[in-house]
């Protein structure tokens, strides 16, 4: 269980809110960070990314997935960092469907690696009761509570 | 056979999520396709080789001139949502190729 393995490896993080998109991607970024997979410059150029391209990366609503290529620079290591916030995020001022409570940050440099993660990730967001639940997560806990649940499906 | 292709920005990240969701629903559909991936800027040369490209719907202007040389643009809102994907190919016709 995809969920299961971010708490493991240190890759969560749970926040209030962010009145600045920007400071939620590198708050999304800083237990990859931490953990050695990733470094500023990434960071760096998600954000370039959501300002060259808007708002893509909030891929359905409240599910955001910050990420610039693969293989980046300052990328060091394959992996997702989740993050929580209670209050949403807003990345269209002019579009609540681009408001973002769930943060799942790529990153890679190994594309079978990646592509492994995205199957799981993809299964996971696709289960409509499992992402209610993760709203409701407020800590690694309440995550594991989640990944429990779901994995004997 | 039918032949899409999934384009986002980097292509590493939405166009690997549509990829797996289209297959998905046109597979349900009982549709032969071959589904393709790859960022928005090498979609845009390599559009015309396909019958349709899948895109956020942020991305659907840049296909403008495939668009006019009969290129389906399929813009997605809920990248996750089966439902919604069904419905634009159901409305493209692409489930009848």
């Amino acid at each position: 269980m995809l969920l299961k393995e971010l708490v493991e490896k240190k890759l969560t993080c749970y926040e209030e809110g962010f009145d600045d998109w920007k400071d939620a991607v590198k708050a999304n970024g800083v237990p990859l960070k931490n953990e050695g997979y990733i470094d500023d410059s990434y960071l760096d150029a998600v954000i370039a990314c959501v300002e060259k391209y808007g708002p893509y990366i909030v891929i359905a609503p409240n599910i955001a997935m910050p990420h610039s290529t693969e293989g980046a620079p300052g990328v060091y290591k394959t992996g997702i960092g989740f993050m929580k916030t209670e209050r949403p995020v807003h990345f269209d001022p002019n579009d609540p469907e681009k408001d973002a409570r769930l943060f799942f940050m790529l990153a890679s440099n190994d594309s079978e690696a990646h592509l492994n993660n995205m199957m799981q990730l993809a299964d996971m967001l696709s289960n409509d009761d499992l992402v209610a639940d993760l709203l409701n997560a407020k800590n690694d806990e309440d995550v594991l509570a989640v990944a429990a649940k779901y994995s004997e499906e | 056979m039918l032949k899409v292709i999934a384009a986002c920005g980097n292509g590493m990240g939405s166009s690997q999520m549509i990829k797996m969701k289209i297959t998905k629903v046109f597979k349900k559909l009982g549709v032969d396709v071959q589904v393709d991936h790859n960022s928005v800027g090498a979609a845009t040369s390599m559009a015309s080789n396909y019958d349709a490209v899948f895109v956020s719907q942020n991305f659907v202007n840049n296909f403008a001139n495939a668009a006019g040389r009969g290129v389906k643009i399929i813009g997605l809102k809920n990248l996750l949502s089966e439902q919604e994907i069904e419905e634009k190919i159901v409305e493209a016709g692409l489930d009848k190729k």
